[in-house]
Formats: structure tokens, C-alpha cells, sequence
């Protein structure tokens, strides 16, 4: 299932990256804090996307890891509040993983879409995250917490780059290199195919959506360290940001076709984009409109597709 | 303005608010119904004619504005550069950066007043952000501005737990920071921030109290839409309101209060309070843009003619309703330009080492039919919309 077209999401990141170095090099884009910088704002953003390249290679789509995102790091800040951080961190995955099973019992079980079943969690996930801490902020004091999951470094790499990494290269191997990884491409391929050749589609299913229901609350715990607490607006932003990544990435939204590396890449290409049209010193509106253009660009580049393909 | 409506993220939630919502869920699902069906008659109010409305007065102060931790307030207008101190920021050829918590007109209004006045020092904006309410959004937004070693910050937190962190990290590296409305936990003034500037919010309150006496000639029933959430500038608004009218006005009685918790439910909330009491005289509404719009919705949809409201803040539907002769009979409105250009010079202040007052605050008119153009023009800095301009026949 490779896509020959897959390598463009690096050629558009470079000449991405390529454009805001140029015009940017006496504004510190360049400079150290700031490109580890991007890699600290990018990192959840991957966890996510990687996981969300399961989802949709499945032929599957959850919206509900936005709202997830928020009730994990609450979940864990709260906890870390009276108990242990083991404890909180197991809260945090305990919420995300739950509510990835509630989303795959539906769609297995009951054999709704994805599109509505986590359409409606994410309504009850963001609104237990309102409630669960009556709209308030809960600040992390944890110096251990904060070190491990948001802004500790190694010796010169941040620590959160190594969150990424350790995401990126399992989500490579379990997508490229075990059974698991075919049968998701085979089911978003085609379900009744994949169902023929023995392969149990349902199963594929609740395990892609469970895993991003994991992935956005490890996402939310990595949000918690970074911020040294959490609330119920963070990762309002994350549910697009993260499609977007995984689409500019080569993955297609329709099953059948995905790219761990590919969504890296996308991510880094959002937190480039973002980083970049800040350094610029447009206004808020503006960088919104740039960040649209420059999109469109890149996925002019990265999706269009061939002449002959079409034939 | 926007930045009180949808402030969300800077809203936290107190032990009343479980209750109160429940309350008022139950009140709209339960207690509606049977109401509808007949009980209307367990109003407390008699009559349902317009209450005769008097000129707005001012009435005595019984209380005033002061900081999160207790400062005293100094009037923007106290905020003074002499011609040297002008001439040596702008030899230091400084460059600031503005990271808001929204895009809204009153972050545009604030910018608009703080950009001329960097004009006159000679600071260069460098760059300008809106978190869209996210906190981690706010946190890369000012990561990313280190990089660009801004002389000044001027911002308004998302949220006033989660941001401080990010904020300390940029004072330590220099960069003097002038804080509006809200001030992160655990900084401090003279250190970590330049100083706070806000609106006068108590005179906000008052001036809506004032305006409500006014609308329901100084005597009757009223209404009390109050923010539900521990947010310093809707709590300390809605407590000057309350404070001024029960002291300042004996014959008017407070007959409903009502916490609105979600403002964007604001329209199930009114609808239970005027079943319950129809016959209102005024309504005040802690801010404009959605709760008092639920609310003049509620009254529309009810067929009331009769009951007057105040709230606070421009905001379009108001306005219209008011310039056509509608409920709206006053709007209490701060100068966000105003605010841009205290927050611009008191960065001077902070780079001049020159002692800042720690807390400022701005002016607050009040908006009547009257001065609806003049209003607009004073407060935002821009005409009234179209709509609005239509309606006044101008």
C-alpha cells in the first residue's frame, strides 16, 4: 500500500521550512529555542496523528479526541491533586482509553459511523470536562510530573521530542511491520474484502479507535506537563490541526492508504506554519489567512492527484 | 465587548453553580411546562403597564474598584510620559508584541489604541497573536515571540492558573509585561509584570444599577441576571450593581436573581424567570453578547412589551432593539482604545524603570438611545452598524 506520491509531504516541509529560514534567518526562526520550540508544540499534535492515521487507513473517523484531550489532562491534574502521579497518569489513560472502547462498542456493536458515534462523545466528553471541575483550571505542582511530560530536557533535545520519536517509530513499525498494520489497511481498503479473507474487521475497528482514544489522553497528560496544568479549553484547537496533518501526511480520509512518517511530517509542516506567520509579524487575522493559503499549497502539492490516475 | 461575553476560559466555577444550573434545568424542563399550562397566576407582580422611565442620575458610590489582590485603583488618565521621558524610549528603538486571548472588536480596539500610542514612542509592533481561548495556543504563541526578544508583552491571559508559567519565563528574560484583565496566579508586580489595567468595573456596575433605576422610575420589581462563574470582572460588575441598587434604591425590589452559568443558555434561564414573574419592571444582564440577547429573546418571545433592560457592553442586537425603542434601555460601555493606550505607555513606564501604578483602570460611559452614535463613536472608535444608523433614521 505504498503511495508514490507519499515523498511530496517532505518536499513541501522543506520548501516550507526552506521560505521561513530565508526570510526569517535575523528573527530567530533559525535559532535553537525556537525550532525546539516548534518540536515542544508539535509533539501531542503527532502523538495524536499517528494514531489518527490508524483511524483513518481503517476507513474510520474520530472526532471526539479533541474533547478527550481535555478531560485526560483534567483528569489527571485532579487526581494529582490528592494521589500519586502514577496514579493520575493512569487516571488520565484510564479516561481516553474509555472513552475509545465506549466509541468502538458502538460502531462495532450497534454498527453505527464513526462520524456520529464520536460526533456524540465528543459532546458528552467536553461537557463532562466542563463539569468536572466546574470550569476551573487545575494547576500541576508535580516537579517530577512536569520534568517527564512536558518541560524537561536532555541534555540539548527536549524531553517531548522524545515522546514523538518513541510514538512515531512505534506507530512505523506496528502500521509497516505486523500483521495488525495490514489488516487495518486491508479493512479501510475494503471491509467486505478484508471480512472474506478472515480478517475481524470489528476487531480492527474497536482497536484503531480505542488506540486514538489512548493516544489523545496521552496527548492531554503531555499538554498537562507542558502548561503545569490543565483546563477544559485545552486541545479546543487540536481536532483540525491534527486532521490536517494526517491528510497533508498522504493518508487518505476515505481508508485504505496512510503514513506514519507522512503524519509527522504534516504535523511539523501546522507547527512550522503557525510558528513562522507569528515571526512574520502579521496580525491574528491575517496569519489565518496565510496559514489558509499556505495550506492550499501544500496540499495542492501533496494530494493532487495525477493525470493518469485519473484515466 | 466580546471579551467579557465569551471569555470562557477565564470563567471558573464556584460551589453555587452545580446548584443553580440544576436549578434552572429543572426550572425549564419541569417547572415550564406546568407553568405554561396555567400556573401563570403565581406571579408576584400585579399590574404588566411600562413603568415610567426618569432621566439616568448618578447615585453615591458605595463602593469602588480594587485589584485582584486589593490594589487601589488609578484612573488611565493619570498615566503620564513627559517629553523627555518620550524622547529617551523613543531612542531606545524597543519593539513590542501583543498576545490576546481572542479576535474580537475589543481586541481590535485595544490594538487600535495601543498601536497609535507605540507610534508616538517609537516602538515597533513586532508581532500579535489570538489564542482562540486555548491555553496551550497562548503558551506556544508567547514561546514563539521569545524568539523575537520583544522589548515589551502587552496581553490579556487565557486563564490565570495554567499561562503564568509562560509568562515568568518571558519577564525573566527581559521582556516588561503589561497585563489586562486578568493577572496569572503567583506573579508578581514589579517583577513579573509592569502592572494590571482593566476597565472600572465597579463603576461599570454602577452606572448599569443607576440606568435600571432610571428605566423603571426609581421603583418596582427587577430581574438579576448575574454571571455564575468566578471571573473577577463579571463578578466585581454584577456585585457593584447589586450592592448600588439595594442600597441606593429602597423602593426597587430584587425578585429574581439568576445565575446564568453557560452563557449561551441565557434564553432557557429568562424564559423561567419571566414565567415565574411576568410582570417585571427591568432586567439587568451581566453582559450583552449572548446572555442579554437570550434574554431580550426570551422577552420577544413572550410578547412583553413592558419590562426594561440594561446590560453591559456594546453589542449590535441591543443596539438596534434600543435605537427602535425596545426593552434595551441602556447600555454600559467601557473604551477598549482607551485600555491600548494605557497598556502602551505603561510598557513605557516598564522600560523607563519608572514606578507604574499597579493597577489601572479605564473610563465607562453609559449608552442610552440618546447618544447611541456618539456612544459607538466614543467606545469603539467606529459608527454604529448600518442597522443600527438605519433605525435612528440617520
Amino acid at each position: 500500500m505504498r503511495d508514490p506520491r507519499r515523498p511530496v509531504v517532505y518536499v513541501a516541509f522543506a520548501l516550507i521550512f526552506a521560505f521561513f529560514a530565508l526570510t526569517l534567518h535575523d528573527d530567530g526562526f533559525l535559532s535553537r529555542t525556537n525550532l525546539v520550540n516548534i518540536v515542544r508544540q508539535t509533539t501531542p499534535v503527532t502523538v495524536m496523528a499517528v494514531a489518527v492515521v490508524f483511524v483513518f487507513s481503517a476507513g474510520e473517523i474520530d472526532l471526539s479526541i479533541g474533547s478527550v484531550v481535555a478531560l485526560s489532562a483534567l483528569a489527571t491534574a485532579d487526581v494529582m491533586q490528592t494521589h500519586s502521579a502514577v496514579l493520575a497518569v493512569a487516571a488520565g489513560l484510564g479516561v481516553g482509553i474509555g472513552v475509545g472502547i465506549v466509541n468502538g462498542l458502538f460502531v462495532t456493536m450497534l454498527r453505527l459511523p464513526s462520524f456520529l458515534v464520536t460526533l456524540a462523545t465528543m459532546g458528552v466528553v467536553a461537557g463532562l470536562a466542563r463539569s468536572i471541575t466546574n470550569l476551573e483550571s487545575v494547576a500541576v505542582e508535580s516537579s517530577s510530573f512536569i520534568k517527564l511530560f512536558g518541560s524537561g530536557d536532555v541534555g540539548p533535545i527536549p524531553g517531548l521530542a522524545f515522546w514523538a520519536a518513541g510514538t512515531v517509530a512505534i506507530g512505523y513499525f506496528v502500521f509497516g511491520h505486523t500483521r495488525f498494520g495490514a489488516h487495518v489497511l486491508a479493512t479501510g481498503d475494503n471491509a467486505g474484502a478484508a471480512r472474506v479473507a478472515g480478517i475481524r474487521v470489528d476487531r480492527v475497528k474497536f482497536g484503531v479507535l480505542v488506540l486514538s482514544g489512548g493516544a489523545a489522553a496521552v496527548a492531554g497528560i503531555l499538554y498537562t506537563g507542558r502548561l503545569q496544568g490543565a483546563s477544559y479549553t485545552v486541545g479546543d484547537q487540536a481536532l483540525l490541526t491534527v486532521i490536517a496533518a494526517v491528510v497533508l501526511g498522504g493518508t487518505s480520509l476515505f481508508g485504505g492508504k496512510g503514513s506514519v512518517i507522512g503524519a509527522l511530517f504534516g504535523s511539523l509542516i501546522m507547527g512550522v506554519l503557525t510558528n513562522g506567520l507569528i515571526l512574520w509579524g502579521l496580525s491574528a487575522s491575517e496569519q489565518l489567512i496565510a496559514q489558509g493559503v499556505l495550506l492550499l499549497l501544500a496540499i495542492s502539492l501533496t494530494m493532487r492527484v495525477p493525470r493518469d490516475e485519473l484515466r | 465587548m466580546q471579551h467579557h461575553a465569551v471569555d470562557r476560559s477565564l470563567v471558573r466555577g464556584d460551589s453555587r453553580r452545580p446548584t443553580g444550573c440544576r436549578r434552572a434545568r429543572f426550572a425549564t424542563v419541569v417547572v415550564v411546562p406546568l407553568l405554561v399550562a396555567g400556573v401563570s397566576c403565581t406571579s408576584t407582580e400585579g399590574g404588566g403597564e411600562r413603568a415610567r422611565s426618569v432621566p439616568i442620575k448618578s447615585s453615591k458610590a458605595v463602593g469602588a474598584t480594587v485589584g485582584p489582590r486589593g490594589e487601589k485603583p488609578t484612573p488611565t488618565s493619570a498615566l503620564t510620559l513627559t517629553p523627555a521621558e518620550v524622547a529617551t524610549v523613543r531612542a531606545g528603538r524597543y519593539t513590542a508584541a501583543l498576545a490576546w486571548h481572542e479576535n474580537s472588536d475589543f481586541t481590535t480596539a485595544v490594538t487600535a489604541g495601543a498601536r497609535d500610542e507605540f507610534r508616538q514612542l517609537g516602538i515597533e509592533v513586532i508581532a500579535e497573536t489570538s489564542a482562540n481561548f486555548d491555553p496551550a495556543k497562548q503558551k506556544s504563541d508567547i514561546e514563539t515571540m521569545e524568539a523575537l526578544e520583544p522589548s515589551v508583552l502587552l496581553t490579556l491571559p487565557v486563564d490565570d492558573v495554567i499561562t503564568a508559567p509562560a509568562y515568568k519565563a518571558l519577564a525573566r528574560q527581559g521582556t516588561k509585561i503589561v497585563l489586562l484583565s486578568t493577572l496569572p496566579r503567583g506573579m508578581r508586580y514589579g517583577r513579573d509584570y509592569v502592572n494590571l489595567v482593566t476597565d472600572d468595573l465597579f463603576e461599570m456596575g454602577k452606572r448599569a444599577a443607576d440606568a435600571l433605576a432610571a428605566a423603571v422610575g426609581n421603583q418596582g420589581t427587577i430581574a438579576d441576571f448575574f454571571h455564575d462563574a468566578e471571573h473577577y470582572v463579571t463578578n466585581e460588575r454584577d456585585e457593584a450593581f447589586l450592592q448600588t441598587i439595594t442600597t441606593n434604591y429602597p423602593k426597587i425590589d430584587v425578585v429574581a436573581k439568576q445565575g446564568i452559568a453557560d452563557p449561551n443558555s441565557s434564553l432557557d434561564e429568562a424564559n423561567a424567570v419571566l414565567l415565574a414573574h411576568p410582570h417585571v419592571s427591568g432586567i439587568y444582564v451581566t453582559f450583552s453578547q449572548p446572555p442579554a440577547e437570550g434574554v431580550l429573546a426570551a422577552l420577544h418571545a413572550n410578547g412583553n412589551t413592558t419590562t426594561k433592560l440594561v446590560s453591559l457592553d456594546l453589542d449590535e442586537p441591543l443596539a438596534l432593539d434600543m435605537a427602535k425603542g425596545g426593552a434595551t434601555f441602556a447600555l454600559i460601555a467601557d473604551k477598549p482604545y482607551d485600555l491600548g493606550q494605557a497598556m502602551a505607555k505603561s510598557a513605557a513606564y516598564g522600560l523607563l524603570d519608572k514606578s507604574a501604578p499597579a493597577f489601572v483602570v479605564g473610563p465607562a460611559m453609559t449608552i442610552t438611545k440618546a447618544n447611541l452614535v456618539e456612544g459607538y463613536r466614543e467606545s469603539l472608535r467606529e459608527n454604529p452598524p448600518a442597522s443600527v444608523m438605519k433605525a435612528l433614521g440617520k
